[in-house]
């Protein structure tokens, strides 16, 4: 539990201080709690999502960075994309079964804003009706299926 | 480095760059040495094959989180405990391979029972340990070795000459016989 609050005590210090483009960590939010953030995205200019502002949410277990966050996108703006479901689940393989502890927030931030950049046409996954039916709360929960590279 | 990018030809020139270097040298040296996954500074540094830097604690925990998935958390490369080098710094006084330290273990880890041959005398690697493997190792004559001759209560052997010697002597020309016949009676059944 405290290695887990020392290091993200350590990546909260980092960003604040250096903070990547588009990037937003809502520090007020987490001075209460470490365990849980609200990070702000913007999207990256000249892509499909320029100018939208998105919200994440991460939740990170006492087993953090051995197992990876609980993250989603929240609040307002859910972004439509392929491997985003309405509920602000995503669909992305390094948040299971391909996570490293060598990962952070800001590594997950940008992966994230790189998979919406890639996206060529607005359109949510193929099963999002049933999927938002039938999952978990927490995504971590769903047996994920890595079957598309191209976004 | 913002500097040396604005005026390149001052980059050049040797004034410029220890003034610049010396800007942040703690947060650059600090950061260097930093385990890959708990950012602090490395303790009981162990580095992979490929090169990334480790606590080994911090290490021994990922390798024990995906034990049949071993993978450097950096590059993804194969890496195992004995795939990691330890650093010894000049400083250092420790000179213990840190893999050998294990870190306060997971629940449910036990360590090996100390064998100091008490409890199973002829089991452990100790002296009792030849008559074990021979037995495993040409595993029907072994048993029978084992069973002919180990803990064997016979008598040593009648003098020659005396009348228990001749006594045995025709025990055992009457059993060869016995067995000449038995082996006659099997060829002809």
């Amino acid at each position: 539990m405290a290695s887990m609050e020392k290091r993200l005590q350590k990546e909260l210090t980092a960003l604040m201080k250096d903070p990547p483009t588009g990037v937003k960590v809502d520090a007020e939010s987490i001075y209460k709690n470490l365990s849980e953030w609200i990070v702000d995205l913007d999207g990256a200019p000249g892509t499909l999502y320029a100018g939208e502002s998105l919200q994440l949410l991460f939740k990170f277990g006492s087993r953090y960075p051995f197992d990876s966050p609980q993250v989603m996108f929240v609040g307002p703006n859910i972004p439509v994309h392929p491997h985003v479901y309405s509920n602000g689940h995503i669909c992305l393989s390094i948040l299971t079964e391909d996570w490293s502890p060598a990962l952070s927030v800001q590594a997950v931030c940008l992966s994230i804003v790189s998979m919406l950049s890639s996206c060529t046409e607005k359109k949510r996954p193929p099963d999002n009706a049933f999927y938002i039916k039938t999952c978990s709360k927490n995504p971590k929960k769903t047996r994920w299926w890595y079957h598309d590279d191209n976004v | 480095m913002s500097s040396t990018t604005q005026t390149p030809e001052g980059a050049e020139g040797g004034c410029d760059v220890p003034p610049n270097k010396s800007e942040t040298p703690e947060n650059e040296d600090s950061t260097f040495y930093e385990c890959n996954i708990c950012l602090d500074t490395a303790k009981d540094a162990v580095v992979s094959m490929c090169g990334h830097l480790f606590c080994w604690p911090c290490l021994h925990q990922w390798l024990e989180t995906r034990p049949n998935r071993k993978l450097c958390p950096v590059c993804k490369a194969g890496i195992d405990k004995d795939k990691v080098i330890p650093i010894y710094g000049r400083g250092s006084t420790d000179k213990t391979d840190p893999r050998e330290k294990l870190p306060p273990r997971p629940p449910g880890q036990r360590a090996e029972p100390e064998n100091n041959g008490g409890a199973f005398p002829g089991f452990g690697l100790g002296d009792g340990g030849f008559q074990m493997s021979f037995g495993i190792g040409a595993f029907p004559f072994g048993i029978f070795a084992s069973a002919f001759n180990f803990n064997d209560g016979r008598p040593a052997p009648a003098a020659p000459g005396s009348p228990h010697h001749t006594e045995e002597q025709f025990l055992s020309k009457v059993f060869l016989w016995v067995a000449v016949l038995f082996m006659f009676w099997l060829l002809i059944a």
